[in-house]
């Protein structure tokens, strides 16, 4: 394991260099808890409730860096080794490609992390926001939000032909889930319609659960179907960027 | 002695055209053979093919008794290979590369020391892109040699190191296939060839037109340079007239 360690460290050293993620999973994240802390401050999410919109809201932040991370950093990271040729380097050693994505997959929960504890910090210091539900149903709904996104990227990551389409499909998935999922744009404002046309998206299912267990709201009978259709989009991912990785 | 490589019947084509054709090679174990040929013989074809990162069309492949293919991870825990093209991360220091190609090894040698003995000892703090041509080129022998392998594959060694550079790296190698380091080399200097080189196989179009020795070389060419010899052999000669 302590080549994983050492990769892990390196790999991470060179993304804090780079500078995108910083931006786009920590301080993007930051951005918006401010903006809307500054409109909405302690007021309810609506007329009569008994919490506050940026507790609504919280769960929707963390995905922020989510997505940055699953579809942005990591498909991006991983076609472009290989089109740098630096996947090739890699393939005359012993290391395995298993190995290899799972410290760039480590990379991006660790932003996530940060990014959490980060909002939740400052949420709680200048907003006081409070968690109403349980804390390990939230963390058991965020971790699987977490690990369906990366999944989905790594897969672009690891069958993409080249950092283009990699680039492509990755605005394809991002830009769409970032604003429609709930993320951006509240869920509830959504004609009907449209709730039922974005209910594909994993992120979707994991702002839902987030959110009541965040607010500690009766989970409905239904939470079952959302946690079915994440694990599994979860383990096709996972299986395909491994069976079908390219070196080259 | 023993075989460290050996290669029978090895073909591979891109579309309709052969770029390696019916290849044989055998490479005894601590010493140093050298495959020459003009660009485009199909030189780096078939290292890639060889290490297992190209599949040849027909033919077998074993290195020091694996089949690259099947047995990649315990191969490469002792074969060390520099490519022609050297591809690093962009923002990579000179001791990250070190470290981060160390670790994937079960008996790493002391990169730090290896980096001194090259000459590139105080770059251990530089970005890989800040160094010059010959110090990426040192580094990236140092590289293959960080396994402590066996067998090591350079491609191109001594490309874009200046003469003194090239003589340092040349005893480099000397010393190390005297501690019993099999070295598989491609090279475009023929000073070089003759001062490592056990064997050579030279390549034209994909298709070896001489195995041997280099004093073969000179003697079947009925040349006294070896330089002529190569070019009789490769061909080239006539080209460039």
């Amino acid at each position: 394991m302590n080549s994983f360690k050492t990769l892990l460290k390196n790999e991470l050293k060179l993304n804090f260099r780079n500078m995108n993620m910083v931006i786009f999973a920590i301080i993007i994240p930051v951005i918006v808890l401010i903006v809307l802390g500054f409109i909405y401050g302690s007021k309810p999410a609506a007329e009569g409730m008994e919490y506050t919109f940026l507790e609504q809201s919280f769960g929707a932040l963390c995905t922020i860096s989510i997505c940055a991370g699953g579809l942005m950093g990591l498909p991006l990271v991983v076609s472009e080794y290989r089109e740098q040729k630096i996947l090739k380097r890699f393939r005359a050693t012993p290391v395995s490609p298993t190995k290899l994505l799972a410290v760039e997959f480590t990379i991006y929960v660790l932003y996530s992390i940060a990014s959490m504890l980060i909002l939740f910090l400052a949420a709680v210091a200048f907003w006081k926001v409070r968690l109403y539900g349980n804390l390990l149903a939230f963390f058991g709904s965020w971790f699987l939000t977490l690990i369906s996104t990366l999944s989905i990227g790594m897969m672009v990551g690891g069958i993409a032909k080249n950092t283009k389409t990699a680039s492509m499909i990755a605005c394809i998935l991002y830009f769409p889930m970032l604003i429609f999922s709930g993320a951006t744009l509240p869920f509830e404002v959504m004609p009907g319609i449209m709730q039922k046309i974005v209910s594909v998206f994993p992120l979707t299912q994991g702002i839902q659960l987030m959110k009541a267990t965040f607010l500690g709201l009766s989970v409905s009978s239904e939470v079952v179907t959302p946690i079915l259709i994440i694990c599994v989009i979860t383990i096709l991912c996972f299986g395909i960027s491994i069976r079908y990785f390219k070196w080259e | 002695m023993q075989e460290a490589i050996k290669v029978e019947h090895l073909s591979k084509s891109y579309g309709n055209l052969r770029v390696i054709d019916n290849l044989n090679l055998s490479v005894k174990s601590g010493t140093v053979y050298g495959l020459l040929g003009a660009n485009g013989a199909g030189k780096s074809t078939t290292i890639e093919c060889v290490l297992g990162i190209k599949k040849a069309d027909i033919g077998t492949v074993s290195i020091l008794e694996h089949d690259p293919q099947k047995d990649r991870t315990h191969l490469f825990q002792k074969v060390g290979v520099q490519f022609q093209e050297s591809s690093y991360q962009a923002e990579i220091k000179v001791g990250e590369l070190c470290e981060e190609t160390a670790c994937l090894y079960k008996n790493p040698t002391d990169w730090q020391k290896l980096c001194r003995e090259f000459g590139i000892g105080d770059k251990l703090k530089s970005e890989v892109k800040n160094l010059s041509g010959g110090q990426r080129q040192k580094l990236f022998i140092v590289l293959a040699l960080i396994p402590n392998p066996e067998l090591v594959f350079l491609d191109e060694l001594t490309t874009g190191l200046d003469t003194k550079a090239r003589r340092e790296v040349w005893k480099m190698l000397s010393k190390l296939k005297d501690e019993g380091l099999t070295i598989f080399l491609t090279s475009h200097f023929m000073d070089e060839v003759e001062v490592l080189c056990d064997e050579i196989c030279i390549l034209k179009k994909g298709k070896a037109v001489f195995y041997g020795t280099v004093d073969q070389a000179k003697e079947q060419s009925g040349c006294t340079n070896f330089e002529e010899a190569y070019l009789y052999f490769s061909g080239e000669e006539a080209e460039a007239e």
